[in-house]
């Protein structure tokens, strides 16, 4: 049976016992999950920001808000029989007010002016070819037909963005991963201390009967304070780097590409869960290394 | 309460510890095991702890053989057999009751169990007096006999002893033996490895002397050689 009050205890006297390295695990714990949380975030940020450019969309046709049943035919027809056409999504008025909504869900002034009626519906295509001159040449030819409002093109500004944004998820990414593999290190080089200096005490526990979870409990339970610890300095980052980083980025006046870059609070909360997951996680393997590879009840 | 069936120990490098042993140990008994350094006594005693397995052979503990003992078990095995070292193994930042208690409350006995027992054991070993003492301001007799008390406190069936007396004068050892012959008293079946003859001489219980890892005498009442 276990007493909670000695379990307790004892973690909390082996986090004191070695309360420096305690600290720097926390703290490497803090810093890899704060920058896989970075990583996440502006993630989640650039995504909203060229929702409608994903999956290698170049250009968008714009469908008048009246476009009848002949017009949208044609453009289906024309888009199914161009060579240049991989493949194209159509988003109806619904789905359209959808995203407008969501797009400007911060400024209610904006969504006070329209309905479902005033937004248009519209074709996301991918072409074949991503060449720049071949994509103005084949979304030109929708340019001008009837039912056709305009359409326009991803642009230099937003790949720039998506390729940047992958470039530095990806930096921040793999330093994440190596950290947290570090991290993992350290609670387990924290606990092989702990289970050291207290070497007497747990030569005592066997031999008077103490069970092997009895032992290894308090150790464990070690290591998960220190991931815990070590995903709330996550969070706090990952809080102050969406209210003052990238809320910052959206406020910027005339940068209308810039306008969606946010993470909001389901997403936010997605982020937050998956780091304490990984905290978790983190502190599983390294509790259980530690006690494998040093406790030997 | 102990039996052994033609156990066989050996170490690496084809050391052998204990060759064939056969013995049965009855319950409420004082056996000394004696022998030279390196004779198996040390062995005999981590045997019946479950701190080792034998190659080959059984050991039975209370009827139960000890050696199909799967993992999980052998802390309840251990729960019944008290066990006092020669170096005390005393835990310093604990005091004398914390030491005691210490024993109790890692095998999950509650706050109540504890403040009754512990008063009752440290009255038992003469150190009531000195249980909020540290263990750097006991004497070495004092100290093992807080080992003693450890030992003891949850009532195992039976106490092993390894060189209790090893790193006492004699004075102090014979009080160490008073306290050993008083707990055997009770019921409980006591097993001591020395090498101290004037103890063995003097207290004339059933001796076990062992040579290269076997039983070379087995004698009731009997003296060190």
């Amino acid at each position: 049976m276990f007493s909670f009050r000695y379990v307790l205890r004892e973690t909390g006297q082996n986090l004191w016992r070695n309360i420096l390295l305690a600290v720097a695990t926390v703290v490497t714990v803090g810093v890899s999950l704060a920058m896989f949380g970075g990583f996440m975030l502006f993630q989640v940020a650039v995504d909203s920001a060229t929702a409608r450019w994903q999956d290698g969309v170049e250009f968008i046709v714009w469908m008048n808000t009246d476009a009848g049943t002949d017009e949208d035919s044609s453009v289906r027809n024309q888009l199914d029989e161009s060579p240049g056409v991989e493949r194209w999504e159509y988003v109806d008025r619904l789905q359209s007010y959808e995203e407008f909504k969501e797009f400007f869900e911060d400024t209610p002034e904006v969504l006070e002016i329209f309905t479902a009626e005033g937004v248009p519906p519209y074709y996301r295509v991918v072409p074949t070819d991503p060449d720049p001159d071949g994509v103005e040449e084949l979304g030109s030819q929708f340019k001008g037909k009837p039912g056709v409002r305009t359409v326009t093109f991803a642009g230099d500004v937003i790949r720039d963005v998506q390729n940047l944004s992958n470039r530095a998820g990806r930096v921040l990414f793999i330093g994440s991963i190596v950290l947290l593999g570090a991290s993992t290190l350290l609670i387990l080089n924290t606990l092989a201390v702990a289970i050291g200096n207290r070497r007497p005490e747990i030569e005592i526990m066997r031999l008077v009967g103490a069970t092997k979870w009895f032992i290894r409990v308090p150790f464990m339970l070690e290591g998960l304070v220190q991931g815990l610890l070590g995903a709330i300095v996550a969070m706090i980052s990952n809080s102050l780097l969406r209210n003052y980083v990238i809320d910052q980025f959206s406020d910027a006046d005339g940068l209308q590409l810039l306008a969606g870059f946010k993470v909001d609070d389901a997403a936010m909360l997605q982020v937050n869960l998956l780091v304490v997951a990984i905290a978790v996680g983190v502190a599983v393997i390294g509790s259980n290394l530690a006690v494998a590879m040093h406790l030997n009840e | 309460m102990i039996k052994m069936e033609k156990v066989t120990k050996v170490f690496k490098g084809d050391v052998v510890a204990l060759r064939d042993v056969t013995i049965d140990i009855g319950k409420g008994e004082f056996v000394f095991l004696v022998g030279p350094s390196g004779s198996g006594k040390s062995t005999f005693i981590r045997l019946l702890n479950r701190e080792d397995v034998p190659e080959h052979g059984r050991i039975f503990v209370a009827g139960r053989d000890i050696g199909g003992l799967s993992g999980w078990r052998v802390p309840y095995l251990r729960r019944n057999i008290g066990y006092v070292f020669q170096d005390f193994k005393l835990l310093q930042k604990k005091t004398v009751a914390e030491n005691v208690a210490f024993a109790l409350e890692v095998i999950g006995k509650g706050p109540q169990v504890i403040n009754r027992q512990v008063p009752a054991i440290l009255e038992l070993v003469g150190l009531s007096r000195k249980m909020d003492r540290f263990p750097r301001e006991l004497s070495g007799g004092e100290q093992q006999r807080v080992s003693i008390a450890r030992a003891f406190v949850n009532r195992p069936l039976i106490l092993l002893a390894d060189e209790p007396t090893g790193n006492l004068d004699p004075t102090t050892s014979v009080g160490i033996m008073r306290l050993l012959e008083r707990i055997n008293e009770i019921g409980t079946t006591v097993v001591m490895a020395t090498h101290d003859s004037s103890i063995v001489d003097s207290m004339r219980q059933r001796v076990v002397e062992l040579d290269r890892g076997m039983v070379v005498r087995d004698q009731a009442r009997g003296v060190y050689e």
